[in-house]
């Protein structure tokens, strides 16, 4: 078989299944229906295993948008447990408060921890002479008091950054 | 075919084209019952559109679309239909009648080319569509049309060995 047309006709020979007899009373149909305005394609009533589901995008996005709109009004929230930790942000205003009633408490000390030290480079600062070097820190101070009287302590921690800016002698 | 443009009934053109509009919905869909759905909605789109018969380029590309269409449609199905192009839905249903084991192993052949190629013989051999046909169908060149036609045949004669 070097021939090409030999194996055209080969192939030529085979012949398509034919399609089932449904198939042309289904386009009637639709075409039909289609006459009266439908544009519904017909479908055959029993199919194969398997191939009877499908997604119905529609009805799934629709779903979805009301899941999200009731999400956004009813304002769930999925940490309750977070309310009950007591955290040092919460407990700052009522700190403060707390100092004032209570004259007793007595500051016993500062602490500072440097963990981020960098050096920028060079910046020209506006009005100054020279160049200056510029240092970034960032730090974490905390402050406690202590009750004189019960020995209750209380301690603030907060984050600091601080900028310093070295003159920079061209020597 | 020739007299099938001459045809405005709509059922002399139909019986005539679809056993070939279904074997070539079916290089994308492999369960008949799909590849029908597709025709149907594809000759059921052309002939409201009022086209002209002799413009089969545009009905096998209608073809093309809704098939593609359907895989869209169902990725799930999609993504099953290309894992297991062809071994169980090849053997179970076939797409050729009454198939000695010499044809048998032609059609194997074939199952096994490239799609891009085996699309371009369904079209030619079986849909007797001309290379500008097909090159208007699939929005390709003559030339590529051609040339994938003889990849084909050129590839279907290494495989083939006929008894």
């Amino acid at each position: 078989m070097n021939d090409p047309s030999e194996l055209e006709g080969e192939l030529k020979k085979l012949r398509p299944v034919q399609p089932s007899a449904e198939l042309m009373s289904r386009v009637g149909s639709t075409l039909a229906n289609s006459e009266k305005g439908s544009a519904k394609i017909i479908r055959p009533q029993s199919r194969p295993s398997g191939s009877d589901f499908r997604i119905n995008w529609l009805g799934l996005g629709l779903g979805l948008a009301a899941a999200a709109t009731f999400l956004i009004f009813a304002r769930v929230d999925f940490h309750p447990n977070d309310k009950t930790k007591p955290t040092i942000a919460s407990a700052t205003p009522s700190l403060q408060q707390k100092a004032a009633a209570l004259p007793n408490y007595q500051a016993t000390g500062l602490t500072q921890v440097v963990y981020s030290k960098r050096d920028e480079g060079l910046v020209f600062p506006r009005g100054a002479e020279g160049p200056s070097r510029r240092v970034r820190t960032a730090k974490r101070e905390t402050l406690q008091w202590r009750d004189r009287q019960s020995g209750a302590q209380l301690a603030v921690s907060y984050p600091t950054e601080e900028v310093t800016l070295i003159p920079v002698s061209g020597q | 075919m020739e007299n099938v443009a001459t045809h405005e009934d709509w059922k002399v053109c139909f019986s005539e084209l679809a056993p070939g509009l279904v074997l070539f919905a079916r290089q994308w869909v492999r369960r008949p019952a799909d590849a029908e759905d597709v025709v149907q909605e594809a000759f059921v789109r052309f002939w409201r559109r009022n086209l002209s018969i002799k413009n089969r380029a545009l009905l096998y590309a209608a073809v093309r679309s809704a098939a593609l269409d359907l895989i869209r449609r169902d990725n799930r199905r999609a993504r099953r239909e290309v894992e297991v192009f062809g071994e169980a839905e090849r053997t179970v249903q076939p797409q050729f009648e009454q198939l000695d084991d010499s044809q048998r192993q032609l059609v194997a052949a074939l199952d096994h080319l490239p799609r891009d190629q085996r699309e371009v013989l369904v079209m030619k051999i079986w849909n007797e569509l001309t290379f500008a046909e097909i090159a208007e169908a699939l929005g390709i060149s003559q030339n590529t049309a051609a040339s994938r036609y003889r990849y084909g045949l050129a590839a279907l004669k290494k495989t083939y060995q006929p008894q």
